[in-house]
Parts: structure tokens; sequence; C-alpha cells
């Protein structure tokens, strides 16, 4: 129980020792100074390329932290190691923003001195209108939080078709702007790092056709954009270090090539021939072949990053469905499962951990250990079977449903570990493949879902709200898809704990209460945690400062050095 | 068929490709006889901080494991390979009847038909021979809903896709064969066509056929292989050869046998295949031309 | 000749219409939607639709199919935000996934597959010719045993083993090579060959093997036949024998050959593109089978089977001019 903390605890001791040796660097070179930073090319190596670099288009953690090198947004991470980091700060914005009317207002003020890259100075109007754009069907794929949030803009359909825009939202003067939300919402400062609070400038807007040149208010501009395939970045001279403290900026140019093969990124890191020994990923986590180097104090152990992005793998029942209606049945199974083998299929201890809560080891979410089935490492298949004998059960014969690909994480192996596990409690299982482009898809319309599903449920932004409401908030069951409340779970009392603790702006008072309410909903046994995740990656030797922030896990491109 | 027995190729060749096929059928009886099956986790096998790399030299070899272990899982390698044997051959045997079975149908009633029948077919053969295999078989895999059956589909799409070169060559020969007196005089008694075709044609045809059929099935077993290593083959926790190659390209430097096993496997068997269809071209018929592509 | 040429054509145009229905039909008996991807984690229902309704997923399939058939004919128009993007004919619409026209994704591939296969093919034409000449000409046995035995090999080792293999001895171990990344010839073309050159080699094991194996056949072939046996009773000295004439005869067939192989290869090259990572078609076509980017997939699929159609046109032609006795019908 205590494991998975005392896990962490050292990783972030080891990361703050990083931090002032800076990554690469030896620590006799003395600490990172980002005033001298400056210069080098970095090479960016990555596996899946951006697919949009538009930014109405990019999900909160799409494209890795690459976008956030071409847009401001209103707040942002605080790119801090450890805990620190999974607040958010200032960006655009003066503050974190001021909440009223109970935290269903919130103004922005922004910054005097922002400009876009071609220097025309950045308004209240341009972060409108980005925000606006992400609501046109045609610009598909960013978070759908706004029109959840925003008063009366669910059907929007975006600046094309509606000029008029979102009353919601209102722009006073050239500095000002405010959001009107149906609900209060204490999580909105941390809702406003996604790109969609991107500035854009409508007289710059082609449309579908902007992403190939998106105007930029960050450190970089783009120079040429091949989706899925290449991405070259040059400075923006109009952005100002005065301007944006927690950017540091310090290659010149940034070249991304997408496309590679993941143990090909991680063997070129290691090699580190010629450019590549200024090369970083930000989508290749480390492979069992660097792993075996890894730990051994030889030279790749001062070329990795290790940190936490909080995300459960974990097993969803559908409580509509016998025999998950019952939930001794799903105590049992829970009693029954093999954590040991679901981490090995998931690659391992070093980077995955055995989970037995909902909410990963992160105390930014709230996280409060608890066991509530003791399975022990490998699972206890007596007790399994002694709870199955007491709810009259007998002979079960169960359907897990799981992707076809054991990338995604809850692919055959995950799901042939779980199934071994259950074997042993006397409890046959069937495994259904389906596709991982529609695994989604399948199990997100109740009409379709699947008895039992694995899954895996990552933070839109390290809190407890976006990590448990879409899970368990009765009334965010969708009948016609995209629905996460797998165990079609509502509980009125659970509603109304959620509303209380959205309304809070204080951030470790709603951390104690999410945790408390995890650590509740956890006694019912809706879904089985298994496991949760843990980022290793590796960078180049030439590359410094490739510190781990709190919020994504893994090092920040605007933070490392090549010089 | 003296020529054969005493061709070293062929006999080395056949004999491996027998021992394969046999271990191909008798797969479950020796992972029974090892006292292993494919599915079983051995997690207390495995370094799980080193990303679940078996513990022990050679990738876990052992007297429990003869093989060794798959890493990730601890599954019995001996066991999957086995039983990838089953899928690799079975894929490509059943690929290759179907692709005899509609290029002799299609090749006779080409060479035996009139003008227009042999025109039309002719012309789709070509059309056959000119699709891009690999790529239409990724793009008709990934779309297939995926419940149907995996290995049998593969077979189908496989020969689907495939059975242009037979039927081209059974054209050919047919086209010769109905020349000759024999089926002349056939033909005058009165026979019908099916009869001519079943009774005259047929066994001239058993030869070149044969010939090219033992050159399809290692042809075949590399595309299944491919298809598999693209992650379009059967659906885990089935194994195959190509599958495993697949995920052994993550592992090669941690746990090389994890490469060489399956990988030796299927390089061994390819050729016994290539040797036994190297001496029946050279027995049988050895005027004709270069026809494995 | 142009009935010859029509009729080619117009069986062209038959396969590649069959294709195109086969794969969407299949598409849509498949229950996959490809606006949930494009739409995103959380997506609402009505967003769905809306999504739906922008990429033009929502009309019945023939709608769509005869929109695509449209499009290639005439081109088409797509809503694109403030005003409609047009896509010119022939038109095959735009990916899913990325939202570029497919006819410009083929464009930016196919460079690198044509290099794939161009160099590929040379490496296999010389190595495999030498081999062929070398075990042919001499006639020792250990060398053609050799050939012959390396031959064999060749067509056992899958082009995905021969890569894995390759890679692990000149990028890891030796580190002789970089790992392959693509360098457009025209940006620097010592750099171009630098990096293919693996996946060159992986790929012209099979191909090598077979014109060996060829060349071998053909040389014997052709030293046996009369003309042969009369130059020689001439007293014409062997060496120019076998240049002037058993190489000619021996290598004819190749040139046919090789213009239906060069397309083959390039069509094939999915295994070695996915293998060391080269941005070719075959990649473009991996990477969309994976996100049901129906589009791409008909582009690429389309593309292959029209090279493989023209490399036979152009392979028949070259028959007939190299031997008379051809006639093309």
């Amino acid at each position: 129980m205590r494991r998975a903390l005392t896990l962490v605890l050292p990783s972030l001791l080891l990361l703050a020792a990083c931090d002032g040796g800076g990554g690469g660097g030896t620590s006799a070179t003395g600490a990172f100074d980002p005033a001298t930073c400056q210069g080098g090319t970095l090479t960016v190596l990555n596996q899946g390329g951006i697919t949009h670099l538009d930014p109405a288009r990019l999900y909160t953690s799409g494209g890795g932290n690459i976008p956030s090198l071409l847009f401001r947004t209103l707040t942002t991470r605080n790119r801090q190691p450890g805990e620190a980091g999974a607040k958010p700060a200032p960006d655009l914005a003066t503050d974190l923003g001021t909440p009223s009317d109970g935290a269903k207002t919130w103004t922005y003020r922004l910054r005097d001195d922002v400009f876009f890259e071609d220097g025309t100075p950045i308004t209240s109007a341009d972060v409108k209108y980005g925000i606006e754009r992400s609501f046109a069907p045609e610009l598909p794929g960013g978070a759908p939080y706004l029109r959840d949030w925003l008063q009366d803009a669910a059907s929007y359909q975006g600046p094309y078709k509606q000029p008029e825009g979102i009353k919601a939202i209102e722009t006073p003067d050239d500095r000002t702007i405010v959001f009107k939300l149906s609900k209060p919402e204490g999580d909105f400062p941390f809702l406003a790092t996604a790109t969609q609070f991107a500035p854009v400038p409508k007289a710059k807007d082609k449309g579908v056709g902007y992403e190939a040149h998106p105007i930029s208010s960050g450190p970089y501009q783009v120079e040429s954009y091949e989706p899925k395939k290449s991405l070259v970045l040059v400075r923006n001279t109009h952005w100002s270090s005065k301007s944006d403290t927690l950017r540091y900026a310090c290659p010149d140019r940034i070249e991304v090539t997408a496309g590679l093969d993941a143990a090909v990124i991680n063997q070129r890191l290691v090699s580190g021939a010629g450019q590549d020994a200024n090369a970083a990923t930000t989508d290749a986590p480390v492979g069992p072949e660097q792993l075996a180097q890894l730990g051994t104090g030889g030279p790749l152990d001062k070329q990795v990053a290790r940190g936490e992005f909080p995300a459960t793998y974990y097993l969803a029942f559908n409580t509509k469905k016998a025999p998950f209606d019952n939930q001794k049945v799903r105590e049992a199974l829970s009693y029954a499962v093999n954590r040991t083998s679901v981490v090995n299929a998931l690659g391992g201890s070093t980077i995955v951990g055995s989970s037995t809560t909902f909410l990963p080891p992160q105390k930014a979410l709230g996280y409060q250990p608890y066991d509530h089935f003791p399975a022990g490492d490998t699972g206890d298949p007596a007790k399994a079977k002694q709870v199955l004998a007491e709810a009259g059960v007998s002979n079960l014969t169960i359907e897990l449903a799981h992707s076809n690909s054991d990338d995604s994480g809850y692919g055959p192996k995950v799901a042939a570990a779980v199934q071994e596990a259950f074997k042993q409690a006397g409890v046959t299982v069937k495994l259904t493949a389906i596709d991982d482009a529609t695994y989604r898809d399948v199990t997100g319309k109740p009409a379709t879902e699947p008895s039992a599903s694995l899954q895996y449920w990552g933070a839109d932004w390290p809190s407890g709200g976006p990590f448990l409401i879409p899970i368990f908030d009765g009334r965010q069951i969708i009948t016609a898809g995209g629905n996460f409340n797998l165990a079609q779970y509502n509980d009125p009392q659970v509603n109304a704990e959620i509303d209380a603790i959205n309304a809070l702006t204080d951030q470790s008072t709603a951390q104690a209460r999410w945790g408390a309410l995890d650590t509740t909903i956890g006694k019912l046994a809706l879904t089985i945690p298994l496991a949760h995740e843990k980022d290793v990656f590796l960078f180049g030797k030439n590359v410094k400062n490739a510190v781990p922030d709190g919020w994504r896990g893994t090092y920040d491109l605007a933070r490392i050095s090549v010089k | 068929m003296r020529a054969l027995r005493r061709d070293r190729g062929f006999l080395v060749g056949a004999a491996i490709a027998l021992l394969m096929i046999l271990v191909a059928a008798t797969a479950p009886l020796l992972a029974a006889a090892a006292g292993q099956d494919y599915t079983t986790y051995h997690d207390n096998l495995l370094d799980s901080a080193r990303g679940g790399v078996p513990l022990g030299r050679l990738g876990g070899i052992s007297g429990d494991h003869w093989l060794g272990l798959e890493p990730g899982t601890g599954r019995d390698l001996f066991a999957r390979v086995v039983y990838g044997a089953q899928v690799s051959l079975g894929v490509a045997v059943g690929a290759t009847i179907l692709e005899v079975l509609i290029g002799l149908l299609v090749g006779t009633a080409a060479g035996l038909g009139g003008r227009w029948a042999d025109g039309i077919l002719t012309r789709l053969v070509d059309l056959v021979l000119a699709l891009p295999i690999l790529v239409i078989a990724i793009s008709l895999l990934a779309i297939v809903p995926q419940d149907w059956p995996r290995p049998l589909l593969l077979a189908t799409v496989i020969a689907v896709l495939g059975w242009g070169g037979t039927a081209r060559i059974t054209r050919g020969e047919t086209l010769t064969l109905r020349t000759r007196d024999y089926v002349a005089a056939a033909r005058l008694s009165g026979a019908g066509w099916f009869r001519i075709a079943r009774r005259e044609i047929l066994p001239g045809l058993t030869a070149p056929v044969l010939t090219y059929a033992a050159l399809l099935l290692p042809t075949n077993m590399v595309v299944e292989a491919g298809l598999s290593f693209l992650g379009v083959g059967v659906r885990p926790p089935t194994p195959s050869w190509g599958q495993m190659l697949s995920t052994a390209t993550t592992w090669f430097r941690a746990d090389p046998m994890y490469v060489i096993i399956p990988g030796g496997l299927l390089f061994l068997t390819l050729l016994s295949f290539v040797l036994v269809a190297n001496g029946l071209r050279r027995a049988l018929d050895p005027r004709q031309s270069e026809v494995l592509r | 000749m142009i009935g010859y040429l029509a009729r080619r054509l117009g069986g062209a145009v038959l396969v590649l219409f069959g294709l195109s229905l086969l794969l969407y039909g299949l598409f849509y008996l498949a229950p996959s939607d490809p606006a949930v991807l494009t739409c995103g984690k959380g997506c609402t229902p009505e967003r769905l639709a809306e999504v739906r309704h922008a990429m033009g997923v929502d009309d019945p399939v023939f709608t769509q199919y005869r929109h695509f058939l449209e499009g290639i004919v005439a081109g088409r128009d797509y809503p694109a935000g403030p005003n409609t993007r047009h896509c010119p004919a022939p038109c095959l619409g735009y990916s899913f996934e990325t939202d570029q026209p497919v006819t410009a994704l083929l464009a930016d591939r196919l460079p690198v597959s044509a290099s794939l296969a161009f160099g590929a093919e040379v490496l296999s034409l010389v190595a495999g010719i030498g081999a062929g000449l070398l075990a042919g000409l001499r006639r020792y046995r250990w060398l053609d045993r050799v050939v012959n035995g390396l031959v064999l090999a060749g067509y056992a080792v899958p082009v995905f083993l021969v890569g894995l293999l390759l890679l692990l001895l000149f990028c890891v171990q030796l580190q002789w090579l970089p790992f392959p990344t693509y360098v457009p010839l025209t940006t620097d073309p010592l750099a171009w060959a630098q990096n293919l050159l693996l996946p060159w080699v992986a790929l012209a094991v099979i191909q090598t093997a077979a014109y060996a194996r060829l060349t071998r056949a053909g040389i014997q072939e052709t030293l046996a036949e009369d003309h042969i046996r009369t130059a020689r009773a001439y007293g014409l000295p062997e060496s120019r024998i076998v240049r002037r004439r058993a190489l000619r005869g021996a290598l004819l067939p190749l040139v046919t050959l090789t213009a239906i192989d060069l397309a083959a290869i390039m069509t094939s090259a999915v295994l070695t593109e996915t293998m060391f990572g080269l941005p070719g078609v075959g990649q473009l076509l991996v990477g969309a089978v994976n996100q049901i980017d129906l589009p791409v997939v008909v582009g690429v699929t389309l593309l292959t089977g029209l090279l493989i159609v023209i490399a036979n046109a152009v392979a028949d032609l070259l028959y007939a001019a190299v031997d008379p006795r051809v006639e093309l019908r």
C-alpha cells in the first residue's frame, strides 16, 4: 500500500538532484543558467508525428510539449519538477484568473508585452477568436470541456457559420477577457493551459489550411511542417524572454523528425552519433534494450529522465450487465487479479507501477492510498473463490474486451495476464479483441459496451476532477457514444459531492476531497485498478536540463539546452 | 524419381520440411510433452525492473522451458514456437492449395474454351498478376472485422490475390496438350470438354503445376510472416513466427534468443521448402523457366 | 499497337475501378467510424454528428463513392472554414487523419519509394548478373555450388529478417553506418546513398537470387546453341563469343523483367520502409490503415496498382521490341 508512495519520493529527490547538475552535464559546470543556455540545434526524434498543428485541433496532451513552443495560452504548466510542476502558472495573462460569482465567472487580464510573430500585439479578441474556432466542426480534435462549461455554447458551430461568436466570452477591452460558465469550475486555470486558449489573428485564419503555418505567439515559429513527418522551428524574434520566464527557449533551432521506430529512436539516443548527441524525444519511452543498461552506474544513467504522468490502467465493469451487477462478483475478481503479470505485460516495474487505487499516486490529484480488496502482488485466488461462493456463484464465465494492439496499454498481453489470473480463481475468461482504432467507439456506446473491458485513463490536467468526473459522475453517462462512465454508475450523493468540489478554488482543500471520494467509490469495486504509468525517457549526451515536470512526466523542450 | 533420390539438397530439404510439418501437426502433443502451454504466464522467471527480460542465460532456457521464455510475459517459447509452426505452415499450405485449385480451374477453362473465353480469362489473369499483393492484403486485412477467423482469412486473401501464376502456367500447358493426338482423338470420339479436361489434360498438368506449387508454398509463408510482422496477421494470443519477430525488434540486444529462435526456424523452414521445390523442378521439369517471383 | 495500348488501358481502368469499389465496400462493412478518431476524446454525440457531416462520411456509401469518382474525373470542393478548398482532378480526397490532399501525400512519398526501388534494382542487377555469370561461365563446380546455395538462401530469407540483422550488425554493433533516415537525392546525393544503403541491400537480396539464377541458366543455354558452336568452330576467341553473343542472349530476358520488378519492388517495399522507418508510400499505407484513413488507403492502393499495370505494359512493349517473334495482342 505504501509502495506506490515510496516509489515516487526517491524519484522526485533524484530529479531535484538532477536539476542542480543539469541533465546530462557534470555537476562541476555549476547550476544550469537559463540566461546563458542559448544556441545550437535540438533534434527531436519521434514515433508519431504531430497530425495537426492547429491550436484548435490539439488535445490537452496532443503533440507532446511541442505545441507550447509555438503557442502561449492564458495560463500554462508551471514547468517545475515534482509537485510544483503540477500547478498552472500565468502565461499570456498576468495571473491565474480572478473567479467571481462562486467560480462561475473567470476574468483574465493580458500582459502588455506579448506579440505575434509578425509583431502585432496580442489582444483579448485574438484569444476569444481562437476559442471560437475550436467549435467549428471543420476543426475537430480538441478537448470537449469548453462546450460543456461555457454558458449556452454546446451547439455553437464556430465563427465560419456563426460569425457573431460566443456570448459567454466577453472582451470589454483589448486586454481583458471574461468567461461566463454555466456552473462553478474551480479548475478553470488548468483548462486555460489548453491550446484552444492560444490567440489566433482572425485576418490570418485560413480554416483547415491554417495549420500549415499557424501564427506563433511563443519563442519559436514554424519554418516548415509536414504532418506526421517533420517540423522545423526557428526563433520568433518578437517573443521576449522578459515576457515569458517559464520557457527558456535555449536552442536556436528545433528539428523534429517523426515516423521513426521507438527502438531505433532509443538506440540513436544511446549511440549519440553526430547530431544525435543533441537529440531528444517526446514520445518514445525507453524500451527493454535500454532498461537493461539503466541503473548500473553506466554512462546511460546520466541520460535519463524519470517522471510520472498521472494515468491509470484499469479493468472497467459494466454494472448494467450480469454478472457484474453483483458487487460480490466484482469484489471476487478484484481479489483474483495478478498485478505482477499485468505490470510485466505493460513493460516491467521500471515503466509502470501496480495500483490498487483508481487515482494515480500524485498528490496533485488528491491521491490517498487504499487497498480494499488486498490481492497481494500475484493475486489471492483462494479469497476470490471464497467470495464467489458466498455470492452463490459457480462456474463463472465472463467476457473481457481488449484492443488488438499492445501499444495501447490495454492490448492482448494485458488481457491474457488477466485471463490467466482469473483462471486460478476458477473463472473462465473469453477474450474479445476490438480494433484499436474503434476501441473507444465500441466501449463508449452503452448499446455496444462489453460487460468488461480493459481501459487506460490519463489526466487532462493534474487535478482530481478531470480524472474522476467522466468515470463516476452519473450525469456524464452519454448514451449516444463517447461515454467514459463505463460502470454506468449514478449516485446522486456522489454527483452532489462532485459539484461541491468543483466550486472550490483552493486546490489543497479540493485535493483532499477528491482523494476521499476516490476511496469511497473504490469500495464498490466498479473498476479494478491495475497499474499506473511511469515515464522513463532518454536524451542525447549533449542535452542539458532535461528535467521532467510534475504535469507531463517528461522533460520540457522549452527548457532543455544543447549548447 | 531416381534423380530426386540422388539429389542431396532435395533430400535434406525434404527431411527438414517433413519434420516441420510433423511439428506443426503435433504441436499440442509436443507442448504437452514439454509440460507447457502457450498461454501461461511465468512472472517469477522474469526480471521486471529490466522490462520483463527472462532471468537466466540464453533467454531463460532451462529443463522446464526448452527454448526459454517470451520476454514480457514469460510464456513458454517452445510451446509458442511449435504452435507458431502450425499457423505459418497451415496458412501457407491452405493458401497454396486454394491457389492451385483456382489456377487449375481458370487455366484449363482458358486453354480449352473458345477464343472469347480465353481472351477474357487471360485478361483476368493478367489483372490478377498485376495486383500489388502486399498492399491490397494489408488494406483488406485491416478493414475486415476483427472476429472473422483469422488464419482462414489470411489463407483466403493470399490465395485470392495470388492464383494468377498457376492459371497462366496451366493455360499454357493446356494449349500445348490440346494439340496432342490423344486429345484430338478423344475429341473426335465425342468426349465433352469436362471429360477431356479431367481425363486427358489434368494428368499432363501434374508435373508443371506441382513444381510451381512447391515454389508457391515458401512464397506464401513469407507473405504470411510479413503480414503478421506488420500486425495484420493472426491475432494474439495465437502465436506466429512473423508476429514474434515483430516484437523481437525491440528485444534484439536484451534477449537475442527471442530473435534467433523464431528467425532461425523461419529461415530453416523456408530454405527446406525452397530446396524441395528446386529438386522437384530439376527432376520433373528441367526446362521450365524461372517462376518464383 | 494503338489498339493494344487501348485494350491495356481499358483493363487497367477496370482493375483500379474494381479495387476502389472493393475497398469502399469493405470499409463500410466494417463497423468503424473515422469521425470518432478525428473528433477526439470526450467528443459529444452532437459534435460527432457535425464532424461526420464536415468530413462527408454521413452520406450513404454509394453517394460517397460517387463523389469519390466525380473527384477523380472533375475535382471536388471541400468545406474548410472561411472558404472552401478546391481539390483539382484527379482528386483522391483529403486524408481523414491529417487533412492533406492524398495526391500531394503520394507525390511527397513516391520519391522515397522510388529511390528505394531504383537502388535495390541496380544493386540486384549488378550482383545477380555478376554471380550468374561467374557461375554460368566458369565451369568450376564449387563456384557454381556456392552461387546456387546463396541463391536458394536468398529466396528463403524474408526481407524484414535481413533488415533486422543488417541494422543489428552495422548500426548497433559496428556503428559503421547511421540509422537510416531519408535524405532527398537533390539535397545531398552522398547522404542519400549512405542512408539508403542498408535498405537497398535488404531489399535486393531476393531479387539478386532470381537474377543470378536467370543469368546462369541463360548463359548455359546460349553457350550450347548452334550459332555459338559455329562461332567456336570458326576459331573466334572465347572472350569475344561470350561478350558478343552469349551475354546478349542471356541478358535479354532480364531487360523486360527489370521494368516489372522496379514497380514490384516499389510496391512491395512496405516491410522495408516500416523496418527502416523510411517515409515512403508503404509506410504511409501502414499508418493510414491503423487510423482507418480510407482516402489514403484507397489512394496508395490505386497508385501501386497503376504503377504495376504501367510496368507490365512497358515490359510487354520491350519484349516485343527485343524479340520480333512476339506479337502484341
